[in-house]
């Protein structure tokens, strides 16, 4: 399959998880976006990695993968954190550090 | 005069199917009100992609994203999930929600625009093509490349998950205790 193939669907499945992370008010499912949006650019570098006949986007893409298990933890602890003191699951509530 | 390779058309069917259904399931992702459907329709998003991956000669990291994708980091969407209680968001179109979605539509059709017109022609990689063309994508390259040329890269990934490690310990172990009752 050509260029065009992996562009087209990566681009649709980061513009899906930037729209869930816009439109949903529930922080579990704003993170699912955020790991649609990464997951997009792993199938991207993955693709032209096989296109350019060179490790180097698979190495990347594992890196991606590192840093998005991380960023999953320490997200989901933040999370339950709130809910444990706030009994609360939607992000237009959480303002108390608003000016 | 009409020749046409099977191999190839099945693999391009398989993929453009495959690929398709990654982004149907995206799409359940962020429309499903109810957050354990969403989880599900991720780790089948996940699943599509791992098979894409071995479609694109990436073997090693197919197995680890059913791994640590599919496997660890859904499993602790699952708890979490079943922690805090799935309740159903209500969702009711407003200015903001039609706002946030004209601007991702105009990224996407510029996205697609710069994909389909602009310049996506490959340039040729310095890597000899011979010796990735023999061994691919295999967990063997992956860690000849790894432990060679980006061994820095992957001793700070380490770091990084030995910190978010402590990170998470910190976070659960000691109590939160809200500023007003400390106040007091």
């Amino acid at each position: 399959m050509g260029h065009q193939f992996v562009l087209l669907i990566s681009a649709s499945i980061f513009c899906v998880g930037a729209t869930g992370f816009l439109i949903r008010k529930n922080p579990l499912i704003m993170f699912m976006s955020v790991e649609l949006m990464l997951n997009s650019v792993n199938f991207l570098l993955i693709g032209y990695s096989s296109f350019q006949k060179s490790m180097d986007g698979q190495i990347f893409a594992l890196m991606v993968m590192t840093v998005a298990a991380a960023e999953v933890v320490v997200g989901l602890a933040i999370i339950l954190t709130i809910f444990r003191t706030r009994h609360d699951m939607d992000v237009d509530h959480i303002n108390t550090l608003k000016g | 005069m009409f020749e046409f390779d099977l191999f190839e058309l099945t693999r391009a069917t398989v993929t453009t199917l495959v690929g398709l259904t990654a982004v149907l399931a995206s799409l359940g992702v962020i429309l499903c009100s109810s957050p354990i459907y969403c989880a599900l329709y991720l780790i089948g998003h996940m699943i599509c992609l791992a098979l894409l991956f071995l479609l694109y000669n990436a073997e090693f990291i197919a197995a680890v994203q059913i791994i640590v994708y599919a496997g660890a980091v859904m499993i602790l969407f699952l708890f979490i999930i079943a922690l805090l209680g799935g309740k159903k968001e209500i969702q009711e179109p407003s200015t903001e929600r039609s706002l946030a979605i004209a601007f991702v539509a105009t990224m996407l059709g510029e996205l697609f625009l710069s994909a389909t017109v602009g310049p996506t022609r490959p340039i040729e990689g310095t890597f000899d093509v011979q010796t990735v063309a023999e061994v691919g994508g295999s967990a063997k390259a992956i860690g000849l490349e790894l432990f060679s040329r980006h061994v820095v890269a992957f001793e700070l990934a380490s770091v990084l998950l030995l910190v978010a490690a402590v990170g998470i310990i910190c976070l659960s172990k000691f109590s939160y205790v809200p500023v007003r009752r400390r106040m007091k």
